[in-house]
């Protein structure tokens, strides 16, 4: 299972990744932080958002060869985001926790792995 | 975008997503269990669960062959993987039964730790929702795959209109807004039909590929006039045909080879091919797994070295990965591999699953919208007409009776006698059985009962899955051999997931009072029945 670590982190980008886009929307924003977005604050969360699933695209590449990977990335945004949508009426500021905590918990798994 | 095309695109999308939903609700379902088609086989034949690859069991398995069938005009094992845990030895008999069943040939399952030959119980397994996901069971296979064709025509069409419907689909990106009944509905829709948006288009185009020639048969027919057996010959050929027999001679040890080949290829050899066993002209054929690389470049691709038989002498090293493929054909294979996801390895094959678990809870959510809004739109103290409760009762049938009996399938797999005659008939009339009894309950009770009830009946039977499996095998949660193959402890754990989703449904669904309009109503309004933030994700089978 030498993927699964990757995996984990390009999963938990993709997660991080769609949060900050939905940090974006007026309505989500509300939800997570409990404060009326600012619309020149906008930028501050679309930007990273997309570098973020980038990133998590650019570690889909070096899971699988290049055409699978890029449909495993778009399937990737369908796994993360899924538990976002249906996280975000109910547990919303732990929709927000969690896109901190996964990508630091995969690279801590990553890193720990590849020193054992 | 003009209004009136919108209107007419959620029209087509509305009716043809009713007149075919409920077999695509079944082929979804289905089909996404048959990602794990040999795990669920594995699980449903405990008799060879306690078996695992020793460094004696290729040795084990040539003696068993040359036993068995000296003489056969081809070997051909399958050693134990991550799908698999016993050995499965093929042959090819010498001189081929009358009956037609030449290109079969016979086959056994041998325990890789002892080499004795194991006889599972008679099962149809996996492969049993593998074949219903396209060619159903019991109608004749043309017109099955007609209409399974058809239904997935449907469903691009859908997938299509369904786009051009969505007003607000960025907007709406991360919508759901539960407690709302068809509001709730058509988020949670909305939802999984977008966010997996390229694995739908994926699955139902690739789809209509491996149909290809089913459907569009007349350009074979011309360029190839008439004869397409030449056709599939030429296209899909996989060089089975084996030289005439030699003369007796002896063939070199396969340990060597075997070395030989792993280094080449850095991977573990998983399938011997001996053609012409103990003979001069003896050939023989080494595959590791294939690459998900070879996805684009040819279907059915391992790295293979074939060797003489009496020499040893390596005759050719061939990687798939390697073949010119025309673009055509490279769109072609990449489809078809990632449909199939023959090539993937268990987390692979995991991610596949959850995305055949949102694509079904996709044309789930889709099904029980179209009741939630036509409930919505009764007026207070007007009934339901038949049309909208037949709809109601298919929908039971379809989603929860489907799910209540791919369990009572698994239940009887265990609780049948293990020598009773046409045994694996019997676990399909189990199957269909409780399927028809569920829908004549859904068709008699189609309201919140009737959920209620089936929902119920559901949770209980995959919870029994588990605890019945206790009883019953020797690869049980509570044993070291189940967690040995992964594959055997999932199973378990998949049931008790989907075990627990139900319960959860359940409790939504009991706890929510009736709407406050319907208790004033002469008549409780039955409908709209269930709160979709406790819709189970249309669970599937492992």
């Amino acid at each position: 299972m030498t993927m699964a670590p990757p995996l984990f982190l390009a999963l938990a980008l993709a997660y991080a990744g769609l949060t900050s886009l939905s940090l974006a929307m007026k309505r989500h924003h509300d939800q997570v932080m409990g404060r009326k977005l600012q619309p020149e604050r906008v930028r501050y969360y679309r930007w990273p958002g997309w570098l973020l699933l980038a990133l998590s695209l650019w570690v889909t590449l070096t899971v699988w060869p290049l055409g699978l990977a890029l449909f495993m990335a778009v399937g990737l945004v369908a796994i993360a985001g899924l538990p976002l949508v249906f996280l975000l009426p109910y547990r919303a500021r732990l929709a927000g926790r969690l896109a901190v905590a996964l990508p630091v918990l995969a690279m801590l798994t990553w890193s720990t792995v590849a020193l054992v | 975008m003009n209004k009136s095309f919108r209107q007419s695109m959620a029209w087509l999308h509305t009716w043809t997503g009713l007149l075919l939903g409920w077999l695509l609700v079944a082929i979804f379902i289905t089909g996404t269990s048959a990602y794990f088609r040999e795990e669920i086989t594995l699980w449903m034949q405990p008799e060879v669960h306690d078996s695992t690859l020793q460094p004696g069991t290729i040795d084990m398995a040539l003696a068993a062959l040359n036993a068995k069938a000296p003489d056969a005009r081809s070997w051909d094992i399958s050693l134990p993987g991550p799908r698999q845990t016993a050995a499965e030895l093929r042959w090819q008999p010498a001189k081929p039964p009358e009956d037609g069943r030449r290109h079969r040939g016979e086959q056994i399952l041998m325990d890789a730790d002892s080499g004795e030959v194991v006889a599972p119980r008679a099962t149809r397994g996996g492969n049993f929702f593998y074949r219903f996901h396209f060619e159903l069971y019991g109608i004749d296979r043309l017109w099955a795959r007609l209409l399974v064709c058809l239904a997935t025509m449907f469903m691009l069409i859908a997938i299509i209109s369904g786009v051009i419907t969505h007003k607000k689909i960025f907007k709406d990106f991360f919508t759901f807004r539960p407690g709302k009944g068809q509001r709730s509905w058509l988020d949670a829709h909305n939802a999984t039909a977008v966010l997996a948006l390229p694995y739908h288009f994926m699955i139902t185009y690739s789809g209509l590929l491996l149909f290809m020639t089913l459907i569009m048969p007349w350009g074979i027919d011309a360029a190839y006039e008439n004869d397409r057996r030449s056709f599939f010959s030429e296209v899909f050929s996989r060089g089975e045909d084996a030289a005439q027999p030699g003369s007796p001679g002896e063939m070199v040890a396969i340990g060597p080879l075997i070395e030989q080949t792993e280094t080449r290829f850095g991977k573990p050899v998983e399938r011997i091919q001996i053609t012409n066993p103990n003979r001069d002209n003896a050939q023989i054929t080494l595959r590791v797994n294939r690459d998900p690389a070879v996805t684009d470049r040819q279907r059915g691709g391992d790295p293979t070295q074939v060797f003489q038989g009496n020499t040893g002498e390596l005759i050719d090293t061939h990687i798939p990965a390697n073949d010119p493929v025309s673009p055509g054909w490279r769109i072609y294979n990449f489809f078809t591999s990632v449909h199939m996801t023959r090539f993937a390895d268990p987390l692979t094959r995991w991610l596949f699953f959850l995305f055949g678990v949102a694509g079904s809870a996709m044309t789930v959510t889709g099904m029980l919208l179209w009741v939630s809004k036509r409930t919505q739109q009764l007026r207070r103290d007007q009934q339901p007409d038949r049309a909208l409760k037949m709809v109601n009762g298919l929908n039971m049938a379809s989603i929860t009776g489907l799910m209540l009996a791919i369990a009572a399938y698994f239940l009887a797999n265990r609780l049948l006698p293990v020598t009773l005659a046409a045994r694996e008939d019997r676990e399909i009339q189990v199957f269909f059985i409780v399927w028809l009894v569920s829908l004549v309950h859904g068709l008699l009770r189609p309201n919140r009962h009737g959920w209620i009830e089936q929902v119920a009946a559901a949770s209980l039977l995959w919870f029994a899955i588990p605890v019945v499996n206790i009883f019953t095998t020797a690869s049980h949660l509570f044993t070291p051999l189940a967690w040995q193959h992964a594959a055997i402890a999932s199973f378990d754990l998949v049931c008790l997931i989907l075990a627990a989703l139900g319960g959860h449904t359940l409790w939504r669904l009991q706890r929510k009072p009736l709407p406050a309009k319907a208790r004033r109503a002469p008549a409780p309004r039955p409908f709209n029945t269930t709160n979709p933030a406790s819709e189970q994700p249309a669970g599937e089978s492992p």
